[in-house]
């Protein structure tokens, strides 16, 4: 990740790079993309942004322009026809941005590995940062996996 | 109550400035965590929308191919400068206005429109689809809104015979409250405030299932950052306003701060209880319904003086 500070670190860049660091794990704001998935993935994900998970208090928002976006989370293996899609969407997100790979498709390609329709797993296109495994994975699974990723981007 | 302040001061830190963007940002998260409990959810911590707007300050800002780098850069500038600029002549806090003159209710309404014309202006410059989309539904929704919710402004104007904001405020602490008198006006005018705002259910322009964020889809970063908190600003300028026209002036903070929380509570009710309507519906509803109750508040108003002194 190109997150590291290699900035000379006065006391207020450090203060400013703190507050940076502090802002942006209490404010993911997501924005899913399904490259290929069976819809079960994308079932498990809705579910976890409903009212019964309310991941409005971890500041989890779920936006509909890339341009808003942090965090991608992408599901499914990339078939052939969807990979340039996945890719303009990832390129249409500012910098810094973060993709989070839901189900064993979106890690391994799973019961498609091997398809002659298939470009592979997610991280074969994309920078993945975070790997939830699971078929499909439970919302609870989602949120740690987020949490995870989120907790990686407080400053050592 | 009165600020001996210098200007600077009034300007930069309280009541405009720093104060105004705190308290708008406290207002948001209010806003978000009455409808979130409404909803049965937990809702945002207290200081989400301050890590929102932080976060979004440091990302990267994409100025999208087809649009003028300078008009995309500058508006969301404008939109945040004029709605500061509003809240020097209304009486924020409970404290007498900075500045006043008679007609500063015309310009602070104006001055509240000019963030809504700068995010339409905003879409229109982009080429992508759904801002273009956006900022139409903007800018139709501008012309459905604001005759209604100027006319709901004009009765307390009319009932106090003054123009300026202070002036009406002060009418309005020493008078029964004009809620009673004008019960009509005070509900166009909370329902246009919400429509300003693109509060659900008016929230067609930004509408998230349909036109993936409205005018402001291609915006990243900075200038997503200040049109957000220009819009919280612009919340707490109209809750202030409605109360110190409406709900018996405001004289101190402490009634600056009930009568604006009450009204944010019915707001927040309403946007839980409702779903968006289409654009279309809501033109039809502020032409048909809201201008016509409007103007028939302003004749009720009109036929009162008239037949008032009589008895």
């Amino acid at each position: 990740m190109d997150m590291a500070v290699k900035t000379p670190s006065s006391p207020m860049q450090k203060v400013m790079d703190g507050l940076r660091a502090w802002a942006r794990i209490n404010s993911p704001w997501v924005i899913h993309y399904n490259s290929g998935s069976c819809n079960g993935c994308d079932i498990e994900i809705l579910a976890t942004l409903t009212p019964r998970y309310d991941l409005e208090r971890f500041g989890v928002k779920l936006q509909g322009s890339p341009r808003h976006a942090d965090v991608l989370i992408a599901t499914g293996p990339v078939t052939r026809q969807s990979r340039e899609r996945l890719l303009r969407i990832y390129e249409q997100m500012p910098d810094p941005k973060f993709v989070v790979a839901v189900g064993s498709c979106g890690l391994s390609g799973g019961v498609f590995h091997g398809c002659y329709n298939i470009v592979g797993s997610i991280d074969e296109v994309l920078p993945v940062s975070a790997y939830i495994p699971g078929c499909p994975p439970r919302p609870e699974a989602i949120i740690q996996g987020v949490v995870a990723l989120l907790q990686s981007l407080k400053p050592q | 109550m009165n600020l001996p302040l210098p200007s600077i001061i009034l300007l930069l830190f309280f009541p405009g400035g720093l104060f105004l963007i705190a308290s708008g940002l406290v207002y948001q998260w209010a806003d978000r965590k009455l409808v979130a409990r409404f909803q049965n959810r937990i809702g945002p911590r207290w200081f989400q929308p301050l890590a929102d707007v932080f976060k979004l300050l440091a990302k990267e800002e994409i100025v999208p191919t087809g649009a003028i780098k300078g008009l995309f850069h500058g508006l969301p500038i404008v939109a945040l400068a004029s709605a500061l600029t509003a809240a020097l002549y209304v009486p924020l806090a409970g404290f007498n206005a900075s500045y006043s003159f008679q007609g500063d209710l015309i310009v602070v309404f104006y001055l509240l429109s000019v963030l809504t014309i700068c995010i339409g202006l905003a879409g229109a410059n982009n080429i992508s689809r759904f801002s273009i989309i956006g900022a139409t539904r903007t800018l139709t929704q501008i012309f459905s809104y604001e005759a209604p919710f100027l006319l709901a402004l004009l009765g307390p104007a009319i009932a106090a015979g003054s123009w300026s904001i202070s002036k009406i405020n002060i009418y309005a602490q020493e008078n029964v409250w004009l809620i009673l008198a004008q019960p009509i006006g005070f509900v166009v005018a909370l329902i246009g405030l919400m429509g300003k705002l693109e509060l659900p259910p008016f929230d067609a322009p930004e509408a998230e299932t349909e036109i993936v964020a409205g005018a402001l889809t291609e915006y990243s970063g900075r200038g997503l950052a200040l049109f957000r908190i220009g819009k919280d600003v612009e919340l707490v300028i109209g809750l202030t306003l409605i109360s110190a026209l409406y709900l018996g002036g405001l004289a101190n903070p402490l009634d600056f701060l009930w009568k604006t929380v009450v009204l944010l509570l019915v707001t927040a009710g309403l946007q839980a209880l409702f779903a968006r309507l289409r654009i279309d519906q809501t033109v039809g509803m502020w032409w048909r319904v809201g201008a016509l109750l409007g103007l028939l508040q302003l004749l009720a108003i009109i036929l009162g003086r008239l037949i008032g002194p009589l008895f």
